[in-house]
């Protein structure tokens, strides 16, 4: 028991297993006991998540949702890459640096130049989620950049390697492990921005334009169920990206064993 | 005395001088590494470099291997060819490899790097392993090897890499009694693997280096002057303290380690 409230203390699986059921009730039990009558209770959510997994609505609008987060995943990666490999060229770096900047940017404040800008809701949504992505990429790879030991140039140059053979060596193939690492890590961001963009544009469907359907008939219920499905597609992503970099990058589970 | 002479300047280091600012580190910097020939045998160079810790060895060490330039002077090889990053073989204190290759795959990209091995690379990895004894290893990630293993991978890959040179920074830091004769041995056997070949060791480890060095260069302060120089060099040659096994024990070497260090 002790071991639980010691800093850095370590506990069996089992006692993990058991510390997290107990507080999964407790919180479940809290939460039942704290509705009212405008908070569902957790087993009217229950029941609606199940009701919601049984219907084609759901599926429909995920597949709409899951369609375009994926593609702006991929011209987000491919943006990313080109700018945070072009930013060791110096005439590159500025650009990389102030698309870093581009981070306080609101994505409120632009909708409408981005309305302008783009010919149907499908494009705007896709231009905003990636507006909204690659700022935090670009800051996430330049990072990794930035923190590349220096012995890894020097051996590359001690091989005898030229600035291009040591750009290919240490940055894209070294790299190719973390850019991994910050898909998988901001995977979640753009989950995020999903429901907010779908609302722009409604008639495609989305979950986040099912979100908002039911926000707006106050059905509570409903949200929370669907709060539930989007929260477990995210650890699922999550999992499914993190298994895929084991596989493709044997040497980062060695790393989190010696660690 | 072993029948030897000393033929060509293989490496030369010409007023050689490093600042950082207006903070002088090293200064005056001035030696020569010749050729060494004994008849009848392969006999390659290994040079100590020893000096107390801090007073800019490792930044001789990064001048010699062409990672720095001097804020004056010159480095030359043979030829005069000023010394440049790739010229040299380069071994770091920590046996620094890519950690997302296997050694299989980071000694293939330094045979590549070396146009004499061109389509017998493979063959050449398998020699080299089998003979630093790497070859159940090839398959393995370096953060699965130890030490040991490490610094052989590093010496293998530097070798296919083919530079004459070969620079080692502190090789003997860290290591145990065993695997410490293991890579004096190991050290003495890349130097006899060519006539050419020049192993150029920096370490604080004075007695180690000198024990398998032909020639000891020691670095160190002059009174009144801001920053290093080459206050001694030591023909161990010339003394009879060289290419002999069990030198350490014969009380000319053990001198010899009081005269370097009394120089420090």
């Amino acid at each position: 028991m002790k071991k639980i409230f010691n800093p850095f203390g370590r506990i069996s699986r089992q006692t993990l297993a058991v510390m997290i059921t107990l507080q999964v009730i407790i919180t479940l039990l809290l939460w039942h006991t704290a509705s009212n009558g405008l908070i569902p209770t957790p087993g009217r959510v229950a029941m609606s998540f199940l009701e919601l997994l049984s219907t084609k609505l759901l599926l429909d609008n995920l597949l709409v949702s899951l369609l375009l987060t994926g593609k702006a995943m991929v011209y987000s990666i491919l943006i990313t890459l080109a700018l945070a490999y072009l930013s060791v060229l110096p005439f590159f770096k500025s650009i990389a640096q102030f698309i870093v900047k581009c981070r306080y940017l609101t994505l409120t404040g632009l909708i409408f130049i981005f309305t302008l800008l783009t010919k149907d809701g499908s494009q705007l949504k896709l231009s905003l989620l990636v507006f909204g992505i690659v700022p935090f990429f670009v800051t996430s790879f330049l990072a990794v950049i930035l923190r590349i030991d220096k012995q890894e140039y020097e051996l590359c140059k001690t091989l005898g390697y030229n600035n291009w053979q040591i750009l290919y060596e240490v940055i894209i193939i070294g790299k190719a492990d973390q850019v991994f690492e910050i898909l998988r890590q901001n995977f979640a961001i753009s989950w995020l921005m999903i429901t907010m963009v779908e609302g722009l544009s409604m008639s495609e469907g989305g979950i986040g334009a099912l979100l908002i359907k039911y926000n707006k008939y106050n059905d509570l219920t409903h949200v929370l169920a669907l709060q539930l499905v989007i929260f477990l597609l995210g650890l699922f992503f999550d999992f499914i990206l993190g298994s895929i970099r084991q596989w493709l990058f044997p040497y980062t589970k060695l790393q989190i064993q010696t660690a | 005395m072993t029948a030897y002479t000393k033929g060509e300047v293989l490496l030369q280091a010409d007023n050689v001088q490093l600042c950082f600012g207006n903070r002088v580190i090293l200064h005056d910097i001035n030696f020569a590494i010749k050729n060494i020939v004994r008849p009848g045998m392969q006999q390659g160079q290994v040079v100590s470099l020893v000096g107390r810790s801090g007073i800019g060895k490792t930044q001789l060490f990064k001048l010699l291997s062409g990672l720095q330039s001097p804020s004056a002077g010159h480095i030359y090889l043979q030829n005069n060819k000023t010394v440049q990053a790739g010229d040299m073989g380069v071994i770091f204190q920590n046996y620094y490899l890519f950690e997302w290759r296997t050694v299989y795959h980071s000694l293939l990209l330094a045979a590549r790097q070396n146009a004499a091995l061109a389509g017998k690379e493979k063959e050449h990895i398998d020699r080299y392993a089998e003979q630093f004894q790497l070859t159940e290893h090839l398959q393995h990630y370096p953060q699965q090897l130890s030490g040991g293993q490490r610094q052989r991978a590093s010496i293998i890959q530097q070798l296919l890499k083919g530079s004459p040179f070969l620079l080692l920074d502190e090789p003997f830091s860290g290591l145990d009694v065993c695997v410490l004769d293991k890579v004096v041995e190991l050290l003495l056997e890349v130097s006899v693997s060519d006539e050419f070949k020049t192993l150029i060791i920096v370490s604080h480890d004075i007695a180690t280096a000198a024990a398998i060095s032909d020639t000891v260069f020691i670095l160190g302060c002059e009174a009144g002057k801001p920053g290093a120089t080459i206050k001694k060099e030591i023909d161990l040659v010339e003394r009879g303290l060289a290419w002999e096994k069990d030198i350490k024990q014969r009380k000319a070497f053990t001198d010899t380690i009081e005269e370097i260090k009394d120089c420090l």
